[in-house]
């Protein structure tokens, strides 16, 4: 038990101390910063967008579609200075040449079909869609008015249609940010789990097992070994999430802030249980890759090892994804209690609400037997193969070192 | 103290790794473990560090089974590595602390082995920058620190310059003064020669050849005589129908069957007044017996 806090400490430490680490959790702390900038930032680009459309967009509507009544729309507030002028298409590309507009509007009709033709500069520009709806219900209110209809009648005839989408299942959790952690969660679990793999060939490839192996045993060091990765991952996902939670109390405004907490079902209970699903599955991973990286004597074969169980970590956590989107049925059963998806498909479902307690406790324990079943046959396999520095190891060779004393 | 294998035998699916091998080692000293490429070598040591499990025999230290976690020796293996990224004192330090060592003790004894073994100036840095005959000082290093009673050493001087070789060979001989059991495997028979008192041969895992190093070479007749004189005696070599092994500067080594006619060629030589420096009939060396024993 010493030797396990031993083996861990030191690899905890080493790996914090890695340049590796700090560069990589600084850069993903840095997206975390800008990524909730993002709101921010769009509000800039669009408040300068709206700066330079207010530098005028002239309406030409020489055909007279709207009889004259085009002046309606400049005292809407729409944020865009509105020059009406007829004026033809050589007129307004003149125009825009010499900044005097930023964009102009041909107005035609032809039959029963009327044609914005907007004329701008910019090749990726489309037509502002607000300016589009107020000239659209200008021209029906136009239209309406020579019917002479009450105001009831008006209402009557322009209707607000709405779309609500109802599930069977009812979803408490915002879906994006469900979304959102799973994908946290299988990339925490994936890296880290990896890293116990790529550690254990260095310490192979290097030799430096000899050593190791007669100073303590093979199941102290993937144990220790593993919790070591296992806590500087927890240290790195603690760093990423005060980083997430800070920023968000810095660059969200108060109203936006509100709207993501309410609409994810943040509770301790669901805090405690996300980190449970996240040891126990990086665990399971990890004692995997652990018996993959001791299969390997040389670090470039290392990625045709590790191939069969990113496979199988990449199937378990697009079930998870699968689950998402169809909360009830059998494959989400499956998904939630599979021990390779379980941990990404669980916390999804305990976000959204729909995890029953007796769910949550099956898929644990179910975890939990899957661990203990993997450490046995990691451990046993593990003590034979790394003082084995032939070729790659095949199926066969496995189950001889796991049967052989 | 003793160190004790008894009828050791191991398995690797129908390859035979080492047959009923049985050793002693009951007072201080370098006990010499010998053997070709394959021979059974690491897997004898591997299984008396209790890395390695064995088929048969029993293998005891103090009378106490060898177990895995009961072995706290001291083990330089033939495969050098160290963490190349990590820091040297913090990787001797997280082996002693592994070895039982207490962190004030284990820093203590770091300094004063780097002092020792010459590389107090490389504790602070990290192994990959360190050249391979340092590197190599430092796991041997590693072996020791804990002040282990029986200590492995497999080839412990191949790869080092002579400087070095001079450095560990010095320590080696100050661990038997303090009463440490050694086993040394090496290629260098020279090496063995200098330090063993008794050797094992190896030879596709069977034992070919055990003992008392100086008895076993007592059991052998002399077969070279060294002669150096100052001028060429090739001429009377061979009327005496003798053959030159190696000859240079008239220096020769000629090969003997009988040392009657070593004692006939120096006769020769005086009786033609031709001055002799040197004059040594030699029994076989280690080197000798060894390929005698398990060459093809």
């Amino acid at each position: 038990m010493k030797d396990i806090g031993i083996v861990s400490k030191f690899t905890f430490m080493e790996m914090i101390r890695r340049k590796s680490f700090i560069v990589s959790t600084i850069i993903i702390m840095l997206l975390i910063i800008i990524g909730f900038n993002v709101p921010n930032i769009i509000n800039m680009v669009s408040k300068e967008s709206n700066i330079s459309e207010s530098s005028k967009i002239l309406i030409s509507d020489q055909e007279n579609v709207f009889e004259g009544k085009l002046d309606a729309l400049d005292t809407k507030e729409l944020g865009y200075s509105l020059k009406i002028k007829d004026s033809s298409f050589a007129q307004i590309k003149k125009e825009i040449e010499s900044s005097k507009i930023a964009a102009g509007i041909i107005i035609e009709k032809e039959d029963n079909e009327i044609t914005f033709r907007y004329v701008v500069n910019d090749t990726m520009a489309m037509m502002p869609q607000d300016l589009e709806k107020e000239l659209e219900s200008l021209y029906t209110n136009l239209q309406i008015e020579k019917l002479e209809l009450n105001s009831d009648e008006i209402k009557m005839l322009t209707p607000t249609f709405n779309t609500k989408v109802e599930q069977t299942a009812t979803i408490k959790g915002n879906i994006l940010v469900i979304t959102l952690l799973s994908i946290v969660l299988f990339y925490a679990i994936y890296f880290c789990a990896y890293q116990v793999s790529s550690s254990i060939t260095t310490e192979k490839t290097s030799k430096i097992m000899e050593t190791l192996v007669t100073s303590t045993s093979p199941r102290n060091i993937v144990l220790g070994k593993t919790i070591g990765i296992g806590l500087g991952g927890l240290m790195q996902m603690l760093i990423l999430v005060l980083t997430a939670i800070l920023s968000a109390k810095l660059f969200l405004n108060s109203e936006m802030l509100k709207m993501v907490l309410t609409s994810t079902q943040v509770s301790p209970l669901n805090i405690f249980l996300i980190i449970v699903f996240f040891i126990l599955g990086y665990y399971l991973f990890a004692l995997i890759y652990a018996l993959c990286g001791s299969t390997v004597s040389k670090p470039e074969d290392i990625q045709a090892a590790n191939m069969p169980v990113a496979i199988i970590t990449i199937a378990g956590f697009y079930l998870s994804e699968l689950i998402i989107s169809t909360p009830v049925g059998p494959l989400t059963t499956f998904a939630t209690l599979c021990p390779f998806s379980s941990p990404f498909a669980m916390p999804s479902r305990i976000m959204m609400g729909l995890a029953t307690g007796k769910e949550v406790l099956i898929s644990l324990i179910i975890l939990i037997v899957a661990i203990f079943l993997v450490a046995h046959i990691a451990i046993k396999i593990y003590s034979n193969a790394i003082l084995n520095y032939g070729s790659r190891m095949t199926i066969k060779d496995l189950i001889k070192m796991y049967k052989a004393k | 103290m003793s160190l004790v294998l008894e009828n050791v035998s191991k398995k690797f699916g129908n390859k035979i790794a080492v047959k009923n091998l049985s050793l002693t080692l009951d007072k201080p000293g370098v006990y010499g473990l010998l053997g070709t490429n394959g021979a059974g070598k690491t897997t004898t040591i591997r299984m008396l560090l209790g890395i390695l499990k064995k088929d048969e025999g029993s293998i005891t230290w103090n009378n106490k089974e060898v177990e895995r976690k009961a072995v706290n020796f001291g083990y330089l293996p033939e495969e050098r590595g160290v963490y190349p990224k990590t820091v040297i004192r913090r990787q001797l330090l997280y082996f002693a602390i592994l070895k039982g060592m207490k962190k004030k003790a284990a820093e203590k004894a770091i300094i004063h082995w780097a002092k020792i073994l010459k590389v107090s100036e490389y504790l602070d840095m990290p192994a990959e920058k360190l050249s391979k005959g340092n590197q190599q000082k430092i796991q041997f290093m590693s072996a020791i620190i804990h002040d282990p009673q029986l200590i492995v050493l497999d080839e412990p001087f191949s790869g080092l310059d002579p400087v070095n070789t001079e450095i560990i060979k010095n320590v080696i001989i100050d661990l038997v003064k303090k009463g440490k059991y050694i086993i040394m495997s090496a290629h260098q028979m020279v090496t063995i020669e200098e330090f063993c008192s008794d050797i094992l041969i190896l030879n596709k895992g069977k034992t070919v050849l055990q003992g008392n190093l100086k008895e076993i070479k007592n059991t052998y007749k002399a077969n070279r005589v060294e002669i150096d004189v100052n001028q060429d005696i090739k001429k009377i070599i061979k009327e005496l129908n003798l053959e030159i092994e190696i000859e240079k500067n008239n220096q020769y080594k000629i090969k003997i069957d009988d040392e009657k006619k070593a004692y006939k060629l120096l006769e020769r030589v005086v009786k033609e007044n031709i001055a002799v420096t040197k004059f040594e009939i030699e029994k076989p060396t280690l080197n000798d017996i060894f390929i005698e024993k398990v060459g093809e």
